[in-house]
């Protein structure tokens, strides 16, 4: 028997590796690039504290904070379609996985339905461009070159690809459901469609937060799909920009394009407090309620 | 052969140890590193042109170090500002490099023997604010219309020298209905601006004249000259295939290639593409307003080398320089690349042939590069984005004239640029 503090320090002991490395690849960026938001680092003159004058610079330039709320508004629409399709089709999709109607195809089915997972977005993002291009595919209207669709046309491939995630949580939650619970609502006489939504949906309800705050987190930290379907100036006109375009924009630069190092730490400092914020929100308010109430 | 070099530098390090490094005839070779955004070129550079000139400099080891175009100029900025980088970096043209010459990055060029081949227009991508070269002119690319000459023959067409000219063809390949007239689509809007505006542009602007006059304050993107450049371009719209707002480039030069499209406004660094589908292509230059008006022609500056001021081996980097500057490197390269054209006053003979094509375009023509990509974008708004975002409008939206673009870009420079502020 060891003694609770020599169990603290082997504990110490063993996160030491992860935590070392975390800190290394993780943590020491994200402070560098939040340092380099307070400064000027423009030639080689050297650096220069320059205070909040970057951030003041993305909100108060017409053009730099016009580009900017015009990311954040299309990452906030992102989101929402995800959470609206994906979600829903998720539960659908578990709800009939789990339903016992499928017999010995769920595995199948399962497998099948999560392969769009799997893939590359450079792939996900040259097929579904094929099947709508209106020269070669299947739908006449260009639906990624009309600035009111193009946007929710994206978001609908990002769906497409990511459904499989909401569906294997909820899946997985549902199995977890006790049985005796389901036999007892049928022995009350609850048929397939109560004992789903008075049984099985409250139990499995404090998933829907989990995948809510992923979803978020995921969308916002979005980048990819975007960046190979269009580019790092989404058009047209700038409707398909979202957050992590606009940092990619800011940063790197383009061919006749100045990098912007210090505007795009600034960028990436916002775009990190936005997700950290909403967050820790729902974990310290949110998460903590729902984990009384689940089984 | 990569492993009978490794044997022989192995040998020669081994010679130099067992000597103690006395003898000066296997002295080690000094090794420069040269930056490029052409990853795309480390065969033309490895196989070709690094091996023709080590030959003649066995005392000096050039490495080719691409970087992914798209994170260069941030690559760059951060090594170099953090003291690292290659010996050679490539250079962008025109603000990009200004910016990063006041920055201090290079060394300058003056007294570099080789630089006398080069006059002072292809000198003036990379020069600083104190007319200084600090890169030398290495490659250049040309816009144009590339024709499926076969098409043309069926339908009894005319290469077109005028803007109606061209228009007429247009018309009489759409009215035949079995061909797209131009391959062109909206998705990719740098090239509405590059293969583009442009391209035809400086021909109702005057080239020179105009570009100049809007870095000097003295022309606004609202004069007539340019609202009619916006307008002739506009023309394009109906002929253009459908859903062309969703068309991307690979798009546009796949339409061609197969043979559906008569037309395809490109720029020469697409020879290769646009000609793997063995199709009989021509090539025309931008067609002038007017029957007997001056021709001009997009010449783009595109790269250019300059030497690291912090860099240890800067004679070295000199001596690979001055022969990028000579004649053996200049055909090396743009046949090794077709579509790249030397910008060198000594003449240089290209094999490919749609290439030397290109080339003859330039013959009475007068250049100009692409209009907003000096001085005008290094503000914000950037003209550069500003046009290909407006243009992009332009092409996907119904409601949105020629003269509103004009105004909207003039307005987003005037709002930053100094001579345009008033």
């Amino acid at each position: 028997m060891i003694s609770p503090a020599a169990a603290h320090r082997n504990l110490l002991l063993f996160v030491l590796p992860a935590l070392a490395v975390y800190l290394v690849f993780a943590v020491l960026p994200l402070a560098t690039s939040i340092v380099m938001s307070f400064f000027q680092t423009n030639g080689v003159s050297g650096d220069t504290f320059v205070g909040l004058a970057n951030y003041v610079r993305l909100f108060t330039h017409p053009t730099i904070s016009a580009r900017f709320w015009n990311a954040l508004l299309n990452n906030m629409q992102y989101f929402a379609i995800h959470l609206i399709v994906e979600v829903p089709m998720g539960l659908l999709l578990a709800a009939l996985l789990t339903s016992g109607k499928l017999a010995r195809s769920e595995g199948i089915y399962r497998t099948l339905l999560f392969i769009p997972a799997t893939l590359s977005v450079v792939i996900v993002g040259f097929v579904w461009r094929l099947i709508i291009n209106p020269l070669w595919g299947l739908v006449g209207f260009p639906l990624l070159g009309t600035e009111s669709t193009a946007l929710t046309t994206i978001s609908l491939m990002s769906v497409w690809q990511y459904f499989g995630i909401p569906m294997v949580f909820l899946y997985s939650a549902l199995l977890a459901v006790p049985n005796e619970l389901v036999e007892a609502a049928n022995i009350d006489g609850a048929g397939g469609w109560t004992t789903f939504w008075k049984i099985k949906f409250p139990l499995i309800a404090p998933q829907f937060g989990l995948i809510a705050i992923l979803t978020y987190i995921w969308t916002f930290n979005g980048f990819d799909l975007v960046f190979a379907l269009n580019g790092s100036a989404p058009g047209p006109n700038y409707s398909t920009d979202i957050l992590g375009t606009y940092f990619y924009r800011t940063f790197f630069g383009s061919s006749g394009q100045l990098a912007d190092l210090d505007l795009g730490a600034a960028v990436a400092t916002i775009i990190f407090l936005t997700v950290l914020l909403v967050t820790a929100v729902y974990f310290w308010l949110i998460q903590r309620r729902l984990k009384s109430y689940s089984v | 052969m990569r492993s009978m070099r490794v044997s022989i530098s192995l040998a020669a390090t081994l010679g130099v140890m067992f000597s103690g490094g006395v003898g000066a005839a296997f002295a080690d070779p000094v090794t420069i590193t040269l930056n490029s955004w052409r990853t795309e070129d480390i065969a033309v550079w490895q196989d070709t042109i690094l091996p023709a000139f080590e030959a003649k400099h066995p005392d000096i080891k050039v490495e080719f170090a691409p970087i992914n175009t798209n994170e260069y100029n941030a690559a760059i900025q951060s090594q170099i500002e953090g003291g690292a980088g290659g010996d050679l970096i490539t250079c962008r043209p025109f603000d990009v490099n200004r910016e990063w010459i006041k920055r201090g990055y290079f060394e300058s060029l003056e007294g570099l023997p080789g630089l006398e081949n080069f006059d002072k227009t292809s000198r003036a991508a990379w020069s600083g604010a104190d007319d200084k070269a600090y890169c030398l002119p290495v490659a250049a690319v040309l816009a144009g219309f590339y024709y499926n000459a076969d098409i043309f023959k069926e339908l009894g067409l005319k290469v077109p020298t005028t803007s109606a000219e061209f228009i007429d063809v247009l018309q009489a390949i759409k009215k035949d209905g079995r061909y797209t007239p131009l391959a062109y689509g909206s998705a990719e809007s740098w090239q509405l601006a590059y293969n583009g505006l442009y391209s035809i542009g400086p021909a109702y602007w005057k080239g020179e004249e105009g570009r100049l006059g809007l870095i000097d304050g003295k022309k606004k993107l609202t004069d007539p000259e340019f609202v009619d450049a916006i307008a002739a371009f506009e023309a394009w719209k109906p002929f253009l295939p459908a859903g062309q707002e969703s068309l991307n480039y690979a798009d546009m030069t796949q339409l061609f290639t197969l043979g559906k499209a008569a037309i395809l406004p490109d720029g020469s660094w697409d020879i290769n593409q646009a000609t793997s589908t063995g199709l009989n292509i021509g090539v025309f230059g931008p067609p002038v307003p007017k029957a007997g008006d001056q021709r001009y022609l997009q010449e783009m500056p595109d790269m250019g080398i300059g030497i690291n001021a912090k860099s240890t081996h800067k004679e070295a980097a000199k001596t690979f320089l001055d022969w990028v500057a000579g004649p053996e490197f200049q055909e090396l390269y743009v046949n090794a690349a077709p579509g790249f054209f030397a910008m060198s006053s000594k003449p240089v003979t290209y094999k490919n042939k749609l290439a030397q094509d290109f080339a003859d375009l330039k013959q009475g023509a007068e250049l100009t590069p692409r209009l907003a990509l000096d001085r005008l974008s290094a503000g914000t708004p950037p003209l550069d984005d500003e046009t290909w975002r407006l243009l992009q409008v332009m092409f996907t939206k119904s409601d949105v004239t020629p003269q509103q673009v004009a105004t909207e870009l003039q307005t987003g420079l005037a709002s930053w640029y100094g001579p345009q502020k008033k």
